[in-house]
Parts: structure tokens; C-alpha cells; sequence
């Protein structure tokens, strides 16, 4: 819409140094909304109006944190390694319904059949590969569909891998913990899980420098299965993997394997290229 | 013909790689400055494995890799190398629950922009460049092919890198985009080394100072656009009627038929175009179009 009348310079200068009353305010700013000529007499600073715009883009192109993010967040973690985090595999929401659908299933079975030592016994089995599961298919190429571009970020490799099984290994290890505490009885038979656990998650951790952690998962649950079936069939103890005696063997095996995971922290490198020494040197 | 650019930014020696007994990269020799570098070559010819090892993300199982005096074969250089790289990939995956401008802040953070104003400056930045700024809060899932192929490229600009690796960057795009694409990346190369395969031979008319062609695993060609179309000077011809003799032929658009090699019957000289170069070079048979 063209207009005649433009804003005397006075009024414009008094709009400009916030001195017009909010009606006249308002007048001014429906005149400037149709007014090119008068909207260029208005004096401005270009580093302020390009400020205030980025700060106004940020604001309308800023994505919502997820959930995963938001949670992450209250519990102190930046905003970045939380948007890092909420792109992990074994983080997303049909994993996690999984994992709760597997223990909700546990705990009502254990409540509806009180003292059942098969229920209690298959908890216990199984909730030591859960958070293996977790961090197996947390990262690599086969499972995590950014894997080749992410790859060739500084951020890939061991940094990356090391900051998604910590947080797998927590929610896993937190919603199993949970599980254990809704468990009818004594907390003790139902808690002989954790050991075991800790030491499979750290020999994940370990091995998968040397190979992937979807096949170091693979190799430690199977491992961890036979010994079981050895013990049931073998030694006619199917409890015998959470005795006491097999309970302090499972903590000098963490312990043992703490330092070790420590010691490869820029080794474990699951998916990243193995470089091998230069076989030809330029002249 | 010096294959060896003045500013040699990246250099690859002698690098080979196999998978079980078929070699893929064989003992390959490369040099890279500035400026824009088309990889050529049929399916099979080792590119996108030449491409890998060059983005850090295949090990090579010899030979040997330098850019910007950085070894990636000691864990140190290649995160110092990956901090100054861009990357897209053949297959670029995604996360589809993802909006654009997600994905593009995710990878802007793997390159450790991790200030959240600067990273989204950043972000709105490359998305920008690749004509995706309206469509950053579309879900990664309802985006089509050439917009995803954008996408993949717009991450590839995050943190304005030295080195940029592209491999068929222009598939999915189309004669717009690609126009777009090509004054984006001719400008890119003013001031970095950009590698990009393609099976386009037009793109690396309109954009390459320089050209590979690979075939079988090894460098068949090193040199200027021009002098790739100069492999082909003194054999290019157009006749009316289809060239018995001739092993390369296929009819053109105009009805004739354009040939490789010695002259057919009643055949004019024709000036060689960079595809003419490639395929004489390749000596791949050309199946005549009736």
C-alpha cells in the first residue's frame, strides 16, 4: 500500500530516542509497518539489528530438546552431550519400552508366583545382559545409521563410544536396579545380578577394542549362558553363579578389569579402522 | 603433462587394499592441491574405496597417507585430520525421527562445535548454502532424495573444513540443484582441496581443474579436463551411417552416429569431449543405440 503522508523527522527522532507515550508508539510502528522511506529514516545500529535477528532465528530454527534430552539435562549433562546421547541406538524409545516390558514382565511374574525359584532364577540370568545388550548395539556401523559420517568426525571412535555405553550402562543398570527393589522377598538373592553385570559390561568394554561390540556382546552372553547350563547340568547348582563365593570372584574381576578398561580408554575403538603401520615410505 | 600440483596439499603413496583376494586399490599414487579434483572411473574401479581411506574411515591395508602433513595411521593425526575434513558419503544414513536442522547441529557437535550459538550459526549457515534453510524443522523421514542428498552435503560444510571428500555428490539432484551445487563447490575450491567422484562427466567439465580416472583398482589418468578430452584428439568421428568397423560408436541425438577410434567410412573428424577421453581410456565397449 503507497502512502503521501511520511513521519516528520521530529517524531521520528523522538520514536527513536523512546520518547513517544505508547499510543503514539503504536501509531508510528503501523506507519513504519507500510513505510519503506520512513522505516529507512529510522536510525539503528547494524551490529545490534543483526544480533537481534540471529538471536530471533536461533529461537524459531531451534529444535525442542527430545525427552531424553530433557531428563539428561535436569541430571547436570550439557545440552550438546545430551543431543549426542539422544541419538544412541540402545537410547531410543523402542528400546527402552523393550527393556521395560521385559522387566515389568519379571517383576509381575515373581509377584504373582511369590517364592518361585524358576522366575527368580531367569531374572537373574537375564538381567546381567540386559545393559550388555545395551551398550552391543550402541554404536558400530551395523547398528547406528550416521555411523560412516560420524566416522569421520573427531568426535568418532573411542571419545563417542566410551560416552554412549556410560550412558546406556546407567539407564540399563537404573531401570534393572528398579525392577530388583519391586521384587517380592529379601533384596539380596534378587540383587545377585549387579555383579555380574558390572564385570560383563566391563569385558564388553575391554574386548571391543579388539572386536565389535556387537560381537564381544554376542561371545560374553553366550559365555555367560554356558556357564550357567554348566553349573545346572555339571555341578547340579543352578544357583551357583550368585553364591557368595562366585559373588567375590565377580568383584576381584571387576576390579581387575577396571584398571584395564582404563588403561585402553583410547583403544576401544569398536568400528574404527585398524591403521596399520606404512608398508612403503616415500623417498 | 605434470601430474603433481604445485600446492601439494594431500599425498597418497602406494596405497592398496584388498577384500579376501580381490585387490580394490592397487598400490595407488595420488596428489592433491587446491581447487577441485574429479575422481572418474566405472563401478568396481576402487573409488569410493580410495574416497574412505582418503575420509579416515577404512584403513588401508598398505601404503600410505598424507594431508596437511598428517598421518592418519597414528590415532592423534587422524583426529587432528578429521577436525579439518568433510565428508559425504556414498549412502549417507540418517536418523529419520530427526529434523534437518537436528541432524545438522548432531554432526556439528561430533566436529566439537559445542558452543550452542556459534554451532547454530553454523548450522543455519550450511543449510543455507544448500538451499534447505526453509525446511529445518522438516523431519529428516518426509524429506525426498535430492533434499536429503542436500542435507548430506550440508553437513559436509559444517566447520568450514580444508579437505572435502565427496562421492557422487550430485545423484538424486536435479538440473537446478545441480547448477547450484557446482557455483557452491567451484567456490569451495578457491580455497580448499575438494575430491569428488562422480559418473557425471559434465560435472567435471563444468567444475574439475583436475581429473582421475581409475580403473581396476589403479590411477589410469592424471591430468587436466582438457587433457583427458586430448586422449581421444584424432579419433573422435561422425558419420551418417552406423560404423561396422568400429568397437565405440553410438548414435547422437541428431541422427548420426559418433565413433571412437579409427576413422569409419565416410566419417568427419569431431572435436573430443572429456567423454570421448574417458571411455578411449577405459576402451570400454559402447553398445550403438538404433
Amino acid at each position: 500500500m503507497s502512502t503521501t503522508w511520511h513521519l516528520p523527522d521530529e517524531l521520528t527522532e523522538r520514536y527513536a530516542t523512546g520518547r513517544l507515550d505508547p499510543a503514539q508508539v503504536m501509531s508510528v510502528e503501523a506507519h513504519l509497518a507500510r513505510c519503506g522511506r520512513c522505516r529507512a529514516a529510522v536510525p539503528y545500529e547494524p551490529e545490534w539489528l543483526a544480533a537481534s535477528w540471529e538471536r530471533v532465528a536461533d529461537v524459531v530454527d531451534r529444535p525442542a530438546p527430545r525427552l531424553a534430552e530433557r531428563v539428561l539435562h535436569r541430571f547436570g549433562v550439557p545440552g550438546h552431550v545430551a543431543r549426542l546421547l539422544s541419538a544412541t541406538p540402545s537410547l531410543s524409545r523402542a528400546w527402552l519400552a523393550a527393556l521395560t516390558a521385559v522387566l515389568a514382565f519379571a517383576v509381575a511374574c515373581a509377584r504373582l508366583v511369590p517364592g518361585d525359584e524358576d522366575v527368580l532364577l531367569a531374572f537373574l540370568l537375564v538381567a546381567p545382559v540386559l545393559p550388555v545388550a545395551g551398550v552391543a548395539v550402541a554404536y558400530g556401523r551395523h547398528v547406528d545409521p550416521v555411523h560412516e559420517i560420524q566416522a569421520a568426525t573427531p568426535m568418532s571412535g573411542p571419545r563417542l563410544f566410551l560416552l554412549r555405553a556410560v550412558a546406556v550402562l546407567a539407564v540399563g543398570l537404573g531401570l534393572t536396579g528398579g525392577a530388583t527393589l519391586l521384587f517380592p522377598g529379601p533384596l539380596g538373592p534378587s540383587a545377585a545380578w549387579l555383579l555380574p553385570a558390572l564385570v560383563l559390561s566391563l569385558g564388553l568394554l575391554a574386548l571391543s577394542g579388539r572386536i565389535s561390540p556387537l560381537l564381544a556382546g554376542a561371545v560374553l552372553a553366550t559365555g555367560w549362558f554356558g556357564a550357567a547350563l554348566i553349573c545346572h547340568a555339571v555341578l547340579n547348582d543352578r544357583f551357583l553363579p550368585f553364591h557368595p563365593a562366585a559373588q567375590a570372584l565377580y568383584g576381584a574381576a571387576a576390579l581387575a578389569l577396571l584398571p584395564l578398561v582404563y588403561l585402553r580408554r583410547r583403544r576401544l575403538a569398536p568400528g574404527e579402522p585398524r591403521w596399520t603401520r606404512p608398508q612403503w615410505t616415500r623417498p | 603433462m605434470d601430474p603433481t600440483p604445485v600446492d601439494t596439499t594431500v599425498a597418497v603413496r602406494a596405497l592398496t587394499k584388498r577384500y579376501g583376494r580381490s585387490t580394490v586399490l592397487d598400490r595407488v599414487d595420488l596428489d592433491l592441491g587446491r581447487g577441485v579434483t574429479g575422481l572418474l572411473g566405472p563401478n568396481g574401479a576402487g573409488k569410493t574405496t580410495l574416497l574412505r581411506c582418503l575420509a579416515t574411515t577404512l584403513a588401508p591395508d598398505g601404503g600410505e597417507i598424507r594431508a596437511f602433513g598428517l598421518d592418519p595411521a597414528h590415532r592423534g593425526q587422524r583426529t587432528g585430520l578429521r577436525r579439518r575434513l568433510g565428508y559425504l558419503p556414498q549412502d549417507p544414513g540418517f536418523y529419520p525421527h530427526f529434523t534437518v536442522f537436528e541432524l545438522a547441529d548432531y554432526v556439528a557437535i561430533l566436529k566439537e562445535l559445542t558452543d550452542r550459538a556459534e554451532r547454530h550459526r553454523e548450522v543455519r549457515r550450511v543449510l543455507a548454502e544448500v538451499d534447505l534453510a526453509d525446511r529445518a524443522r522438516t523431519r529428516v523421514r518426509k524429506l525426498s532424495g535430492g533434499m536429503k542428498q542436500r542435507l548430506a552435503l550440508a553437513q559436509a560444510l559444517l566447520a568450514d573444513p580444508d579437505l572435502l571428500i565427496l562421492d557422487e555428490p550430485t545423484v538424486g539432484l536435479d538440473p537446478e540443484q545441480r547448477m547450484r551445487f557446482r557455483a557452491l563447490v567451484s567456490r569451495l575450491g578457491e580455497s580448499r582441496t575438494v575430491l569428488l567422484s562422480t559418473h557425471q562427466t559434465e560435472d567435471v567439465a563444468a567444475l574439475c581443474e583436475r581429473v582421475v580416472v581409475m580403473n581396476g583398482g589403479r590411477v589410469v589418468f592424471e591430468g587436466t579436463p582438457r587433457e583427458l578430452a586430448g586422449v581421444a584428439a584424432g579419433q573422435v568421428w561422425i558419420s551418417d551411417e552406423p560404423p561396422s568397423g568400429s568397437a565405440l560408436f553410438w548414435r547422437t541425438a541428431d541422427g548420426r552416429y559418433r565413433a571412437l577410434g579409427e576413422n569409419p567410412p565416410g566419417g568427419t573428424p569431431a572435436v573430443p569431449a572429456i567423454e570421448d577421453g574417458y571411455l578411449l581410456l577405459l576402451g570400454a565397449p559402447v553398445e550403438a543405440v538404433a
